[in-house]
Formats: structure tokens, sequence, C-alpha cells
């Protein structure tokens, strides 16, 4: 459904994006995810026709951006970092704005506002001036921006920000409700608000794409391999001799734990051994509580794709 | 391109701004027909027209300083231009709007015609003579005041710009007069447009090929013409700035003569700093 080929972005020295390129199917929820300033927001702005890009193409239902600019317009929602809200208009008046430069049917725009005004529940402050709402309603008027003209994609850039943590909430249900029946992508700093909402993740930093894929896979995938985690109820020392006989561990080695009455080791692993672990505790009477790959955190993938990395040379 | 134009016509009276202009423009030309008109008891009312002509160099800032730059500093720009409709449509919508709130204002002002019609004798060709030439004059600049609006991020910033452009064309007669109008500064004057037409092509596409190129052909053309053609030479600094005299051209029409040449000049004027409007909003998502 989206297509994006090589895309850069230059200002002057300065590669906003480098060289980035997806695919985006239809019905995904997929978040960008990265610190401030890794080219998620310039991505996004590409991706909507506002910004051109310096080399590479953007295409949308095999359409090309820049050749069909108005009726990929159409199939886009967009609601950019700062809603882009006339302050001066009523909710209502604003979004009927909205609906006459989206081209929306002359007909269906009462009944279209009506609609979208439920969705993001905002049909109580319908008839306030915008610049008297709290930050939490503008960011559903722009919501509501966004969804009016019944578009096929939506685009989030930051959809949380600056809301309070029960808005947030609001917030992301409402996106994972409007992800059953279309395609979004946002973009966010925060870790959790992307593996909560979205099923793939790009990690961006400096410019490029640094990971992409389902949030837990990621972390497995980018995990140092086989390290195995064990907590034991008891006996430290049995467990440790126990452990350290089962074929295929080159390696135990103590690890803190928070569990009273229990022990922890990271065990160095050859292959698959969980199977041979159980069944070592099971006849050793030792009692099993945990058993859990070492994976690596989204948090920890994060930080370490996202760090320690030069700028990206033009 | 309506919804725009409706949107911003509302949004001039949602805001001090369009009360702001409709009351300093009439205190003005209430004032000018007051003492122009009223006490001295005179008919000749086409000639108010000529005393206001510097209502613009204030009004027009003030109507055209945030059509485009607050759209920027706001970033609701990143509405419009998501959204199925064109640039032209969105220029076109927006100075439409501010050429309209002028046009209401403007329409009070013909009380002041229909009060000189009553107690005395009032020449209509010659008023609504007056009455065309001032508003295409208006026309004209409250395209550049929309050009400059696009090219700002700030209202302050934009006024004060385009307060400026709008001396610069008041003053042009002036500075034609003074202007040398021999072969040598005609010549060096050609020269410093083809170097500034050959740095504009350089910033925008930081290519020395290109650039060079065209100081090449330009070079070229200059040399040529003035092996063929030397008369082109004289006086061109004062030909060139006699494109912008937008004041000049007004004169014929106070008389109540309606020269169709000038009207085609005011029109095209409008269009092209509209289309300018246009191409640098365009560019700016090039850059």
């Amino acid at each position: 459904m989206v297509e994006v080929r090589g895309i850069t972005k230059r200002y002057g020295p300065h590669v906003a994006v480098n060289d980035v390129g997806f695919s985006i199917g239809k019905g995904e929820i997929v978040g960008f995810l990265g610190p401030n300033g890794a080219g998620k927001s310039t991505t996004m702005n590409i991706l909507t026709g506002y910004l051109s890009t310096t080399e590479g193409e953007v295409t949308i239902d095999g359409m090309p951006i820049l050749e069909y600019p108005e009726d990929i317009k159409r199939k886009l929602g967009y609601l950019p970092e700062n809603p882009p809200l006339y302050v001066d208009m009523t909710v209502t008046e604003y979004l009927k704005f909205v609906a006459q430069i989206k081209g929306v049917a002359k007909k269906t725009v009462p009944s279209r506002i009506a609609e979208v005004l439920e969705t993001v529940k905002i049909t109580d402050v319908r008839k306030r001036l915008i610049k008297n709402l709290s930050k939490g309603y503008k960011q559903r008027v722009g919501l509501a921006q966004a969804l009016i003209g019944d578009p096929e994609i939506l685009i989030f850039d930051e959809p949380t920000s600056g809301l309070d943590p029960k808005q947030i909430i609001e917030i992301r249900d409402l996106i994972r409700k409007l992800g059953e029946n279309h395609t979004v992508i946002l973009s966010s700093h925060i870790l959790h608000e992307v593996s909560a909402i979205c099923r793939r993740v790009m990690i961006m930093n400096l410019g490029r794409i640094v990971a992409d894929g389902n949030p837990d896979t990621l972390a497995i995938q980018h995990s140092p391999t086989g390290q195995l985690i064990v907590t034991v109820l008891g006996e430290g020392e049995k467990a440790r001799a126990t452990l350290a006989d089962v074929a295929g561990v080159t390696r135990v080695t103590d690890r803190a734990t928070e569990e009273t009455g229990a022990v922890e080791f990271v065990l160095d692993t050859d292959g698959d051994v969980r199977p041979k672990v159980f069944e070592a505790m099971s006849s050793a009477k030792l009692t099993l509580i945990q058993m859990r790959v070492n994976t690596m955190s989204l948090e920890e993938l994060f930080l370490q794709l996202t760090s320690g990395e030069q700028e990206v040379p033009a | 391109m309506i919804a725009v134009f409706k949107r911003e016509l509302k949004s001039y009276f949602l805001t001090p701004l369009g009360y702001t202009f409709m009351g300093l423009f009439l205190l003005i030309a209430g004032f000018f027909f007051s003492y122009g008109n009223l006490l001295p008891r005179s008919p000749r009312y086409a000639q108010f027209f000529g005393n206001i002509l510097f209502i613009y160099l204030i009004a027009v800032p003030l109507l055209t300083m945030r059509l485009l730059s607050d759209e920027r500093r706001l970033k609701t720009d990143q509405l419009l231009l998501t959204s199925p409709i064109k640039v032209s449509g969105i220029v076109l919508g927006k100075y439409l709007a501010a050429f309209s709130v002028f046009l209401i204002t403007l329409a009070v002002t013909v009380m002041y015609a229909v009060l000189v019609g009553i107690h005395g004798d009032l020449a209509v060709a010659e008023t609504i003579g007056a009455y065309l030439g001032f508003v295409l004059l208006g026309a004209c600049f409250i395209s550049v005041g929309t050009f400059i609006s696009a090219v700002t991020e700030n209202q302050v910033t934009s006024a004060f710009f385009t307060f400026f452009a709008l001396l610069f064309i008041w003053l042009i007669d002036l500075v034609r007069q003074i202007v040398p109008m021999d072969l040598t500064s005609g010549l060096i004057f050609a020269a410093v447009a083809v170097v500034a037409i050959t740095v504009y092509f350089y910033m925008n596409t930081r290519n020395l090929v290109v650039a060079a190129a065209a100081l090449l052909i330009g070079a070229g053309a200059v040399t040529a013409t003035f092996f063929l053609r030397q008369e082109f030479f004289l006086g061109i600094m004062s030909d060139v700035l006699d494109w912008l005299s937008l004041l000049a051209r007004f004169g014929s029409f106070s008389l109540g003569i309606l020269e169709f040449s000038t009207v085609v000049y005011y029109v095209s004027f409008t269009t092209v700093f509209l289309y300018l409007t246009v191409q640098v909003i365009e560019k700016r998502r090039w850059a």
C-alpha cells in the first residue's frame, strides 16, 4: 500500500533522512521510534507530500506522490506534531472547513462531522472556540481533523506528546481502535507506547532505519544469543552443580534476584537446552520456578541501536 | 479555493485585523473627503482618490501581513498542503479574501459619491473611472503584500517589508528621474543584472555548471546587443523602473480616461505576483 524507495532529504549539508526505504501493507499499524531529531517527522512530512524528497520516491497504491498529489492526499489523514488548528474557530466550524478542503461531499459534511466528533469523544465541546480548549482536547480536534476525510491511511506524528497519563491511554485506545480498519503510521520517542500500539516498529536514528520488525522478535533478534535465565527455589549450590552438568550448558553465572528464597543463574548455552534443564531439575527434585531466554528489553535494544553512532556525513 | 476564501474572509472579522483595517481606511478616507469635498463644497470627487492614495502604504501591510506568514508560523500550512487542493487555489482564495475586505471597505465610500451626487454635480464617468483605477491599484498592492507574507514567517516582518516594498513602488517615479541615462551606466546595469541572475541560479541549484552557463549566456546576450543595438542600453534603468511604476498609470483613471493597456498592465502585475507567491510556496517544499 505504502512504498518508500530510497528517500533522502538534505537541508544543505545536513542529511535529515538518509536512504530510507520500507513498505507498509494494508491494515498494518506501524510505529516509528527514535530519539528527537532522528528523522521521524521529516519522513512523515515526506509521506504526506508536505515536503519533497531530495532523492527517492514514495508511492501509495502504486501512484507516485509527485505525479498524483491530489489522489494520494485524499487517501491520507495527517496529524502533524503540532495539530494544525485555526484557534479562532469553533470545533465545528473548523471541522467543516477541513471537510471542505478534504473534498467531503457537501451533503454528508454534517453527518461526517457528527460521526468524527463521536469517535474522538469531543461532541460536548463542539461549540467552543479551539483556543479555549485544553491540550488534550486540542489533540483530539487534531485527530478529528485527520479522520474527517475518511482516509485509508492515518499518519500521526507523536500523537500523545504533551498529554497527561489518562489522556495518553485514551488516545492510545483510540488509535488501536482506528487500526482495526485503517492503515496507521505513527511516531513516538516513547518506547512502550510504540510497543503497546504497534505490531511493527521501525527504529530510526540519524536519518536511517536501524531496525524494522515486530517489537518482540526485534528484541530477540538483537539479543546476545544462547543465554538462558533460570530461577530455582532454595539450595543454590546443588542447583548450580546440576545446571553445570546439563549437556549443552557451557557456563553458569550467578545473577541477583529479588525473589526471596530463590537463586538465579545465567546459563551460557549451546543450542536450545530448555527441555534438558527442565528434566535435570526435575530429577534432582529442585523446584524450577522460572526459565526464560535472555532477551534484551526493547528499551535496551533501542539504546543500543541509537547510541554510539557518528553523524552520517553528507 | 472557495473554502479557503470563506475561512480567510471570516477570520478577518473574527480577529481585530479586519476591523482595524476598515477603521483606519475609513478614518483617513473620511478625513480627506471632509476636507477635500465637504468643507470646501467641491463636487470634484475623483480628486479624492488622488489624495488618499497614500492610504495603501499603511493599510495594505495591515491587510496582508498574516495572510500566509501566520499559516507557516502556526503550522496550519501542514493541513492545507497535505489536503487535496492546489497551492494556486490556496493562494487565490487567500488573496481574494484580502481583496474582498478591501472592496467591502471601499464600498462604504460609495456613500460619499452619492452625497456629492445629491448635493452637487457629480462627474459620473470620472468617478467610475477613478473607482476602477483605485480598485485595480489596490489589487496590485495587495498582491505584493500577499507575496511578501509568503516569504516571511512573522506578521511584523511581513508588514515591515510590505511597507518598504510599497514605499519603493511609490518613489519609483522620483528615482526614474534621477537615474543616469548614458550608455556606460546602462551597460553596468545590464552586467549587474546578469551577475544577480547567475547568483540566483547558483543559490537555487548549487550547481556551478548551470551558473556558469547562465553567466555565459547573459554575457553573450549583453555583448551581442551592444554591437547590434547600442541604443538599447540608453535609459535601460529608467525603462526597467517604468515596468514597476504603478502610480504613474493611475493618473489617467482619475481623469475619467479608461485605457485598456493600463487595465491589462495592472491585471498582469497582480497575476505575476500571485504566480510568484505560488512558486515560493511550492519551492519551499524542495528546499
